[in-house]
C-alpha cells in the first residue's frame, strides 16, 4: 500500500494531487526549485525537497536528483503529474528498477503510446480507425510527398517527438511541405537531438474529442466519458466541456468500445487518455494516447463524481477499479477554461511576474485549481497556465452562466491573462450552439470580436472610471494644498496613513 | 479637472461639488450629478456606492497626467489633465509672481480668437484680455493684475508661442 508521495511536478497539479493524498493519508513529498521556495505546493506537503536551479532540465527534469529525493524520503510512490517527466518511459522505468511505485501505465506501455508509429500500428491491428497517412516514419521528403499526394493535400507533417501541440506543420502543397519538412526535422534535432516525421492527413473543420479511459493491472477497462477540447490556439488546447454537444449516447458507447479496445491494445495501466479527431461527417479517428492524468481531469470528475487522482492511487495500489462501466452516470454538464499568464494581442506571448492581488472565484458549482494566491510570482521558466477555472450545471446553459460569472469574479492582478478571451467566447452564439471546432478562433474572427468587447467594456464603465479618478484626484489635491480641514478629513478615511 | 478615457473619444468633465456626509459626497460628471458614498479607501484602490450600485476600482499605476485603473475587473487608462482655462489662469495671474510684473505671458501656444481690449483700458486682476484657441479649445488669457494696457503685443488672427508676450499692463 501507498504510503507516503513525492510529486515530481510543481504548481496547480501538484497541490491538485496532494489535496487527494491528505484526504486519504497519504504523505506527501514536494520538490522544488529555486523558483519555487515560495510556492504553495512546498507550503502544503508533508516535506519539501530543494531539487535545483529554475530551468527545468536542472530540476523537475532531473531524473536521477528526483530519485535521490524518493529514496531518501522514503516514498515509496511517485506521481509525475502533467507535462515535466509525466510520460518520460526512462524515467517510469528507472522508478521500476528502484521498486518506487510510478502511478502511471508502465513504462513499457508508455513507450508504445509514445512511439506515435507503434501506437498507431497497435491501433490499426484493434480495428481502432486512425487518421489516413504514412503507414509510419517517412524516408525523406520526397518520400512523404508522395504519400501526400496520395492522400491528398493538405497533411500534416509531425514529429514523433513532438506533442502539445508542437512539431507539427500544416501543408497545402509540394512546395510548402519540402519546407515543412526541413523546419520539423530543424526544430525536433533542437529539441530532442532527433528527428522523425510521419505524415497525416489534415483533416478540416474538425473538433478534438478525447476519452479519459482507466484500466486496472487485471485487465479491466472502462471509459469515463468523452471531453470536448475543439477551442484551441496553436493547437494547444483553451476551453474544455464536457458532454460534447455532437456526442450522444449511442455515440458515446459506440467510441467508449473502441477507447477501452485501444487501452487493451497497449496494455495500458492506471488513467489516460484517448484522443481522437471527429471529422465534420461525424468520423472518429484515433490520434494517440495520454499516458497521464489531463490538464482537463476536473470536468470528468464533475460530471462523474470520481476523484480521479484517488482512482490513480488505487489502481497503483494493484485494486480492481471499484466500478463497472454500467454504473457510470453522467451527470450534468462541466465546462473548464485554462486561465493563462498570456497576452492575446501578442499573439498568446507569455507575460510573467509578481501577482500582488488576486481574487479566486467561488460559488455553487465553482472549482478553481491554481498555485495563485496575492504575493506570488508567475515565473518564465514554467508553463504559462497558472489555474484552472471549471464550472458544473445541471445544464449546459447554467454551467456556462456559471463560468461566465467566475471569470467576472476572477481578478489577476499583474500578468495579462486569457480570462477577457473566455468572455468573448462564451458570449458567442456559435459557442451557445455547439458549433465548435479546432480552427474556432479563426473561423468566428474571435479576436476582433474581443477587441470590439473591451472597448464596449471600457464605454459600460467610463463613468464609474471618471468617478474613481476623480475622488482619486481631490486626494492628491489635498494633500498637496494642505489645507488642515480636507487633510484630517483624507486621513480619517485612510486610517491616518 | 478633465479627464480622457483611451480607446473613447469624449472629454469628461469631472469635480466633487459638495460633501453630503461622512465620505458621501455629490460629483458631477459632465452634466450628470451622481451620488458617490465611499465605502472604503486606500492608495490600492477604493470601493464606492455610485447611484447605489456598488464598484470596486483598483489604482494600479499613477502619474500626475495618467491613471491606470481597474474598474470591477475591466482595465481603463485615463489621461487627466487641468481645464486649460484653469492653468493659464494660475500661471498668468494667480501664481504669486506679484504685481509688479509689467508682462502678461502666454503659457500656452495658441491662435488668436479675439482681442477684449485696447490699449489704454483700464483692467482689473481676472479681465478677460484675449481668447485663444488652443488644442480646438478657446481659451481666455486673463490679466494678472489691476492696471493700464500699455501696449498689445498679439493680433487678431495672429498665433502665439508659449511665453510670448501678450500686453504690457502697467
Amino acid at each position: 500500500m501507498i504510503e507516503k508521495i513525492l510529486i515530481a511536478n510543481r504548481g496547480e497539479i501538484a497541490l491538485r494531487v496532494i489535496k487527494t493524498c491528505k484526504a486519504l493519508g497519504i504523505k506527501t513529498v514536494a520538490v522544488y526549485s529555486d523558483e519555487d521556495y515560495t510556492s504553495l505546493h512546498v507550503k502544503h506537503a508533508t516535506e519539501a525537497y530543494h531539487i535545483g536551479e529554475a530551468a527545468p532540465a536542472k530540476s523537475y527534469l532531473n531524473q536521477e536528483k528526483i530519485l535521490d529525493v524518493m529514496l531518501s524520503s522514503g516514498s515509496d510512490a511517485v506521481h509525475p503529474g502533467y507535462g515535466f517527466l509525466s510520460e518520460n518511459d526512462d524515467f517510469a522505468r528507472l522508478c521500476e528498477k528502484n521498486k518506487i511505485n510510478f502511478i502511471g501505465p508502465s513504462s513499457a506501455s508508455m513507450d508504445l503510446c509514445g512511439d506515435k508509429m507503434k501506437c498507431k500500428a497497435a491501433m490499426l491491428k484493434a480495428k481502432v480507425p486512425t487518421v489516413p497517412g504514412s503507414p509510419g516514419i517517412v524516408k525523406d521528403a520526397e518520400d512523404a510527398e508522395k504519400i501526400a499526394n496520395k492522400i491528398g493535400y493538405p497533411v500534416m507533417l509531425k514529429s514523433v517527438y513532438g506533442g502539445g501541440g508542437r512539431g507539427i506543420r500544416i501543408v497545402n502543397n509540394d512546395l510548402e511541405l519540402r519546407e515543412g519538412y526541413e523546419s520539423v526535422t530543424r526544430e525536433s534535432i533542437s529539441a530532442v537531438g532527433k528527428s522523425a516525421i510521419i505524415v497525416e492527413k489534415f483533416l478540416e473543420k474538425t473538433r478534438h474529442i478525447e476519452y479519459q479511459m482507466a484500466r486496472d493491472t487485471h485487465g479491466n477497462s472502462v471509459h469515463i466519458f468523452e471531453r470536448e477540447c475543439s477551442i484551441q490556439r496553436r493547437n494547444q488546447k483553451l476551453i474544455e466541456q464536457t458532454p460534447s454537444p455532437v456526442v450522444d449516447e449511442e455515440t458515446r458507447t459506440r467510441v467508449g468500445e473502441l477507447v477501452c479496445k485501444a487501452a487493451d491494445a497497449v496494455d495500458y495501466t492506471n488513467l489516460g487518455t484517448a484522443e481522437f479527431l471527429r471529422a465534420d461527417n461525424g468520423e472518429f479517428y484515433f490520434i494517440e494516447i495520454n499516458a497521464r492524468l489531463q490538464v482537463e481531469h476536473p470536468i470528468t470528475e464533475f460530471v462523474s463524481g470520481l476523484d480521479l487522482v484517488k482512482l490513480q492511487i488505487d489502481i497503483a495500489n494493484g485494486e480492481a477499479i471499484p466500478f463497472k462501466q454500467k454504473d457510470l452516470k453522467m451527470n450534468g454538464y462541466a465546462i473548464e477554461c485554462r486561465i493563462n499568464a498570456e497576452d492575446t494581442f501578442l499573439d498568446f506571448a507569455p507575460s510573467t511576474g509578481p501577482i500582488p492581488d488576486v481574487t479566486i472565484p467561488s460559488g455553487p458549482g465553482v472549482r478553481c485549481d491554481t498555485y495563485l494566491y496575492p504575493g506570488c510570482t508567475v515565473s518564465p521558466f514554467y508553463d504559462s497556465l497558472m489555474a484552472k477555472l471549471c464550472t458544473w450545471g445541471k445544464t449546459f446553459e447554467e454551467s456556462r452562466l456559471r463560468m461566465l460569472g467566475a471569470l467576472n469574479d476572477f481578478y489577476i492582478q499583474g500578468v495579462e491573462t486569457s480570462i477577457p478571451l473566455y468572455k468573448t467566447i462564451l458570449n458567442t452564439d456559435e459557442y451557445k450552439n455547439g458549433e465548435l471546432s479546432t480552427d474556432f478562433l479563426k473561423r468566428y474572427g474571435i479576436i476582433d470580436k474581443l477587441t470590439a468587447d473591451i472597448k464596449k467594456d471600457k464605454e459600460t464603465n467610463k463613468e464609474v472610471a471618471i468617478a474613481a479618478a476623480v475622488i482619486h484626484s481631490e486626494y492628491y489635491k489635498s494633500r498637496v494644498k494642505d489645507t488642515p480641514e480636507t487633510n484630517m478629513h483624507w486621513k480619517n478615511q485612510l486610517g491616518g496613513s | 479637472m478633465e479627464y480622457n478615457i483611451e480607446d473613447i473619444e469624449e472629454t469628461f468633465n469631472g469635480e466633487i461639488i459638495q460633501q453630503l456626509g461622512n465620505l458621501e459626497y455629490l460629483i458631477k460628471i459632465n452634466d450628470n450629478e451622481k451620488n458617490l458614498k465611499i465605502l472604503t479607501m486606500s492608495s490600492r484602490g477604493i470601493e464606492f456606492i455610485l447611484d447605489q450600485k456598488y464598484h470596486k476600482v483598483k489604482y494600479l499605476d499613477n502619474t500626475t497626467s495618467q491613471m491606470k485603473i481597474v474598474v470591477d475587473g475591466v482595465p481603463i487608462t485615463i489621461t487627466k489633465h487641468q481645464n486649460l482655462n484653469e492653468i493659464v489662469f494660475k500661471n498668468s495671474g494667480e501664481s504669486g509672481v506679484g504685481t509688479s510684473q509689467l508682462n502678461l505671458y502666454s503659457q500656452i501656444p495658441g491662435k488668436v480668437v479675439k482681442i477684449s481690449i485696447s490699449e489704454g483700458s483700464e483692467v482689473k486682476n481676472g479681465d478677460v484680455i484675449c481668447v485663444l484657441e488652443s488644442m480646438k479649445m478657446q481659451v481666455s488669457i486673463k490679466s494678472h493684475k489691476d492696471g493700464i494696457v500699455k501696449k498689445i503685443k498679439i493680433k487678431d488672427g495672429g498665433t502665439v508661442a508659449k511665453n510670448d508676450i501678450i500686453a504690457e499692463i502697467e
